[in-house]
């Protein structure tokens, strides 16, 4: 049985069957990445806080379009090959895309790694700050304290944590997470406190089965017996579950039966299980567990973890840690700060966004302070440059031609910030994946921020839930990237594994090729769009 | 070496097919006719669970305060009974759940995988001549990330936070929020709704590339456009829906499920607070009003890709039953590629209630009421068809003429809906939920039965038990409407849908001034009428299921390859139709409705029949060239 | 078809050339994006910035498509499907667009703020 017209082309329509369909799975591409892009549109236009405007490195995403459309051209060189049956000339082109697609790879992955390691904070007041977040330690009396410098202990954190002294945590039997009661283990084992259980789990199945002890009080916590715990728990809990429905039952059937014809809303509210004289009936199910930690300890949990407020804290999988709240600033050295969103929230106060700003809680430091100054002068000078070069639309009321925009105006951004301590620029290959903490000359340029706990609003890395921003950012080039990795699965199983089709049936794999080809133009159409709206606008 | 000089010839594909193994030739086949018959049982096997879901959901409505009966409720574990029960009632997360479930399960693992990918893949290769699908493996893929997908939905219920919960068109931002308790986001079944989603799309659009490419380029000899049966005209509208309709839902679901995982706030807006997690630790500047565009878009011509088989079945069912050629043809043919163009801008009429100005509602008012022009022409054509025709009232028969009624009743109670200033009354009540029920139960449900009754004979070689049939059908038919008639006019004196408890909650005293409440009283009495229709439905599905499996075996043999007399190409096969499908080199000599040709032996002409040579008439017969300028 | 040998043999030299032009035309996007002599209408990024950007990535991507993926020497077929995709996801982004921007007001009843 032949399928017809997998390699000669119909006459009418004068295409084969492969290419009919890669252009069918092109139009539903099309509408896929329109559906992202329309995201875009409207999440940009409507957005309600200011859009960050060119705030990634430019030259990774600007050497990624020259590889991609190298590789295009190398791709369709490839096909011209295989139709004039040079077959090693067919295996170098190939090979060069391939070659292509793996470096796109290569320089997105370093992208995204820059942008996981990079801290933002937004403050209670609607400053953003932006930068490198530090190492910390819990001392001996259980402290806080910042460790500057490259060698850390292995106990360091991220200074980004939440650090709650407990003495006391309760787990929800049917919630908890093993991970999470994994790492309370641990810690606790590293600082030398122990998480002991307060009192005995013990209960029955069911009235009829025999007493059964899970575990003794003063019994250490193991995710083993908590789990044996939430067996017993909801072995006891469908039981009685069964008991009272059984009851409702029955408390039904009699209702009815003594008045026939009424409907049942009017009967329900006299219908209603006895719990006292079902007691007997039942068994004890308790949902939770509590342990005393002793000596109490602090735990450090990522933010995203938990809700911590001064005396509670909630994992979470509803564990409830009793205790204190410690001093657990968020320690960073900073390397933009952007009081745009402030300015945003001031004039929709009708207040003045610059004195709004310049008594925000970030430039009452004197470092800051300075900073701010030095910037305020920078965009005077650029406001002068542009009343030079453009002239005045209405120079009685004072209105230019051409003004600095909110970006220039109210952010300080790293190339900034280097430029105010040395006087030079970063060029664009300097920055090649964003500010360098680890570069010496752009460090010193990082002044340091301690921000207290109570202060932050919002703390992420540079990932999509930082902003709508990144989000976009990070689908469109993921779902991008998955398909450049397709493409190039693709094209490198026709590099190495089709020399036999290519002896047996040439003018099929010439065909394959192009399908594939086509393909692989589209994923370089798509980022032709892509740079200039990502990386320019 | 040029390339003239090597064979520039078709592969063979498969020579050896009768001597693959048993999984190869029935588990990972590449027959498209194996794997319409994947895709019909597996999406029957959803169908039911699907039904049984909402028997559930009316006794909740019915009887709100009153355990789960044993016969309902045995099947589930006392372990998830104590969770999602309350003594055995129906709690309003379970109903939540079994509703949003109920309408994903019946919607994409039911009806559309057995209308377009069941009927479609059997029906659709037979039809236009040829041997099977342009792309069988990816036939084969398509089937296996449908069953995934379905597997992953239908898992998803074992989870602790059960599945997902947010209605069947899961809005954000609850549908980005709900289950967020789940510490591990991939085991909540909102997450798995959107990868499950992502599956069942991903299916669709292979399918959909397939079925386009096959009618497109693997038309037989002399099948032209305007000879094709119309059953493949409506595939190839329903594949270009598909095709162009589901990847903004993929985005959709994409940006949720992101919005999940990742904490993005693609659809999250600013300020959101729970009262579990007080506020949300997110960045906002989301727009839940971006979901509804994305999933609308999709969600209008989903509901031709509901429609369109069902239509298809018909039209090939009354042609063959009145032995009169369908009529209007050709403008049945205009009517759905407009119905298909139009169905892409109407989406939101679903959204009136959105705070879209008077303009743009206007706009979207004025197309959704130009799409009911061609509905109508499809459905007039169907019943102009009928006059004066030979009617056979075999079983597909009696199913298709219920159709063009209940798909009737359906379409017209759909016109008011269009007009944005009667939804503003009649959003989200039970008017809504009769209309759509109404076109899609009785409608479109009717329409693949009658199928399903009708393509048996060829797919088996017997026919399924007349009596059985219409102890199936009598009382479907009475049923649906006891069921779903009230539901129309319960929703126009204001009953709201999704409430777990049937209105109870609003209920108040005989003779309080609450309108509102008055209202209610007077309509829910009928809560368990329609309770004990839907009830007494599914007893009404046992003739099916005994008449389905059981005719396999003991059903009447056929005498003939072509038992219903009918002219169009699949019946031209032996049956069932082997590996390649025609023992003969097959063509289309004349259209595909030429019944009552009372110059030919019988009443009908069947496509495929060579003219005779003395009288080969040239225009009857095609040349490549003349196909070429047809085409 | 119109890919011949010969005839692939002498494209080789235009898609040399269309590679050519679109490294160009990258070069030209980011120095109209980045320079501010080329800055047109207002200061910083503005609508005629975006259409310049948009127009460029157009005009690239039409020589992608034209040229590299033959869309210039394809028969009818594929035209009619590429266009049904950009047709339709065209009328998806402007009706979206539309349907943010005519939002329902109710004036002097109450302040329902920002719709999205």
């Amino acid at each position: 049985m032949e399928i017809p017209y997998t390699v000669t082309a119909r006459k009418d329509t004068g295409l084969f069957n492969s290419k009919v369909g890669i252009w069918l799975f092109l139009a539903s591409e099309v509408m896929l990445f329109g559906g992202l892009f329309s995201g875009y549109i409207f999440l940009r236009i409507y957005a309600d806080y200011p859009w960050p405007e060119r705030t990634l490195p430019v030259l990774p995403g600007l050497i990624n379009t020259f590889v991609l459309i190298g590789s295009s051209v190398t791709v369709v060189f490839a096909w011209a090959a295989l139709k004039m049956r040079q077959w090693r000339r067919f295996q170098v082109f190939m090979g060069i895309t391939i070659a292509c697609a793996a470096i796109f790879m290569v320089l997105k992955g370093i992208e995204y790694t820059a942008k996981w390691g990079h801290q933002a904070v937004r403050m209670d007041d609607y400053a953003i700050v932006e930068g490198h977040t530090h190492k910390a330690e819990l001392d001996d009396h259980g402290h806080f304290h910042v460790i500057h410098g490259k060698k850390y202990p292995d106990h360091a954190f991220p200074a980004n944590r939440i650090v709650f002294e407990t003495n006391e945590i309760q787990i929800d039997l049917t919630r908890f997470y093993a991970p999470y009661m994994k790492e309370l283990i641990e810690q606790a084992e590293e600082r030398g406190s122990k998480i002991l259980l307060a009192d005995t789990i013990a209960g029955k199945r069911n009235p009829k089965a025999d007493e059964k002890t899970v575990a003794m009080a003063g019994e250490e916590l193991a995710v083993g017996f908590l789990k044996d715990a939430r067996e017993l728990f909801l072995d006891a809990r469908a039981h009685n579950a069964g008991v009272r429905t059984d009851e409702l039952r029955r408390l039904w059937r009699v209702a009815k039966k003594n008045n026939p014809g009424e409907p049942a809303y009017l009967l329900a509210s006299s219908v209603q299980v006895d719990d006292a004289a079902l007691a007997p009936r039942l068994v004890p199910a308790t949902g939770t567990v509590k342990f005393n930690v002793q000596p109490p300890m602090p735990f450090v949990f990522k933010r995203s973890w938990i809700r911590e407020s001064e005396e509670s804290a909630r994992l979470k999988d509803d564990t409830i840690l009793r205790g204190k709240l410690q001093e657990c600033p968020l320690v960073m050295g900073v390397d933009a700060i952007d009081f745009r969103y402030m300015a945003q929230k001031a004039e929709a106060a009708g207040k003045e966004p610059m004195s709004v700003i310049a008594n925000s809680w970030l430039l009452q430091k004197p470092e800051y302070k300075e900073l701010w100054k030095q910037h305020l002068e920078s965009v005077e000078k650029l406001e002068q440059k542009l009343i030079d070069s453009h002239g005045w639309k209405d120079e009685a009321r004072g209105i230019a031609n051409r003004v600095p925009t909110d970006t220039e105006r109210y952010r300080i951004g790293w190339k900034d910030l280097v430029e105010y301590k040395t006087g030079e620029r970063p060029s664009m290959v300097q920055g090649f994946a964003g500010p360098s903490h680890k570069k010496e000359e752009f460090a010193k340029a990082f002044p340091e921020l301690e921000i207290p706990n109570e202060k932050i609003s919002l703390q992420s890395k540079f990932t999509p839930k930082w902003n709508t921003y990144y989000a976009i950012y990070f689908t469109l080039t993921g779902l991008h990237g998955l398909h450049v990795i397709g493409g190039a699965i693709v094209l490198a199983y026709y590099l190495f594994f089709s020399k036999g089709l290519y002896l047996r049936n040439p003018e099929w794999l010439a065909n394959r090729v192009e399908v594939g080809g086509l393909f692989w133009h589209f994923v370089d159409l798509v980022w032709i769009f892509l740079f200039p709206i990502l990386y320019l606008m | 070496m040029s390339a003239e000089a090597t064979a520039a010839h078709d592969e063979h594909h498969d020579d050896h097919h009768h001597d693959l193994p048993f999984y190869r030739k029935y588990i990972w086949s590449t027959d498209h006719k194996v794997i319409g018959i994947q895709y019909g049982i597996t999406a029957l096997l959803f169908l039911a669970f699907g039904f049984y879901l909402m028997m559930v959901m009316r006794w909740s409505i019915a009887y709100p305060h009153e355990p789960l009966p044993g016969w309902m409720s045995w099947i589930f574990t006392e372990e998830w009974k104590a969770r999602w029960l309350q003594d055995g009632k129906v709690t309003g997360d379970t109903y939540n759940m079994f509703g949003a479930m109920h309408g994903t399960i019946m919607v994409f693992l039911g009806i559309v995988p057995l209308g377009f990918a069941a009927f479609g893949n059997y029906v659709v290769p037979l039809q236009i001549g040829t041997v099977d699908m342009a792309f069988p493996r990816l036939n084969m893929v398509s089937y296996w990330l449908y069953v995934i997908g379905g597997g992953i939905m239908c898992a998803s219920f074992f989870m602790e936070s059960g599945a997902a919960k947010s209605g069947w068109t899961n809005y954000s931002p609850l549908a980005g929020f709900a289950d967020s308790q789940i510490v591990n986001q991939w085991l909540a079944g909102q997450t798995q709704w959107l990868l499950g989603m992502v599956f069942l799309i991903s299916s669709s659009l292979l399918g959909a590339v397939n079925f386009l490419t096959t009618i497109i380029n693997l038309r037989a000899k002399g099948m032209t456009w305007m000879r094709l049966p119309f059953f493949v005209w409506g595939m190839l509208v329903t594949g270009f829906l598909l095709l162009l309709a589901f990847p903004p839902l993929e985005v959709a679901a994409i940006m949720q499920l992101m919005d999940r995982v990742a904490d993005s706030s693609f659809f999250m807006p600013s300020g959101l607070v729970s009262k579990t997690a007080g506020v949300l630790e997110v960045s906002g500047s989301g727009s839940p009003l971006l979901y509804q565009h994305l999933f609308w878009f999709l969600g209008h011509p989903e509901v031709y890709v509901l429609l369109l088989p069902a239509i298809c079945c018909v039209a090939e069912i009354i042609p063959v039953n009145t032995r009169k050629p369908l009529w209007g043809y050709k403008s049945m043919v205009y009517a759905v590629l407009v119905l298909g163009f139009l169905s892409f801008i109407v989406w939101a009429h679903h959204m009136y209630l959105t705070g879209m100005g008077p303009v743009v509602s206007t706009f979207f008012q004025t197309t959704t009421v130009l799409i009911s022009v061609p509905s109508v022409i499809l459905l007039t054509s169907m019943i102009i068809s009928l006059w004066g025709g030979s009617i056979r009232f075999t079983v597909p028969m009696l199913w298709a003429a219920a159709f063009l009624p209940m798909f009737g009743i359906g379409g017209l109670t759909g016109l008011p809906l269009a007009f944005n200033l009667v939804d503003l009354h009649l959003h989200d009540t039970y008017y809504v939920i009769g209309h759509f029920h109404y076109v899609v139960a009785p409608g479109v449900l009717f329409g693949l039965f009658a199928g399903v009754y009708h393509w048996y004979p060829k797919i088996t070689g017997r026919f399924m038990d007349t009596f059985l049939g219409h102890l199936h059908f009598w009382p479907s038919l009475v049923f649906m409407n006891v069921l779903f008639f009230p539901m129309l006019t319960q929703g126009m004196a204001g009953f709201h849908r999704r409430w777990y408890n049937g209105g109870d909650a609003y209920l108040v005293e005989e003779g309080s001034g609450n309108i509102f409440g008055n209202t209610v009283l007077d309509w829910v009495a009928w809560n368990s009428v329609m309770s004990w229709g839907a009830w007494l439905l599914a007893l009404a599905q046992i003739p099916f299921v005994i008449n389905f499996f059981g005719s396999i075996r003991f059903g009447k043999k056929i005498k003939s390859d072509n038992p219903w007399d009918a002219t169009t190409l699949e019946w031209a096969t032996p049956t069932p139709p082997p590996h390649g499908n025609f023992t003969f080199d097959v063509a289309a000599y004349r259209g595909p409705y030429e019944y009552s040709r009372s110059d030919h032996e019988g009443d009908f002409y069947p496509q495929w029949e060579e003219p005779p040579r003395e009288k080969a008439a040239p225009s009857k017969t095609t040349t490549t060239k003349e196909s070429a300028k047809e085409s | 078809m119109a890919d011949s040998p010969e005839a692939v043999k002498k494209a080789q030299k235009l898609y040399l050339l269309i590679g050519a032009i679109l490294f160009v035309f990258t070069v030209v996007t980011l120095l109209v994006a980045t320079v501010p002599a080329l800055d047109v209408g207002r200061h910083g990024f503005d609508l005629a910035d975006m259409t310049i950007g948009l127009l460029i990535a157009s005009l690239k991507a039409g020589l992608v498509a034209a040229i590299f993926m033959h869309l210039s020497n394809e028969k009818r077929t594929i035209y009619v499907l590429i266009s049904l995709g950009i047709v339709f996801g065209l009328a998806m982004i402007l009706l979206i667009w539309f349907a943010y921007a005519d939002p329902i007001e109710f004036k002097g009843f109450y302040d329902i703020g920002n719709l999205k």
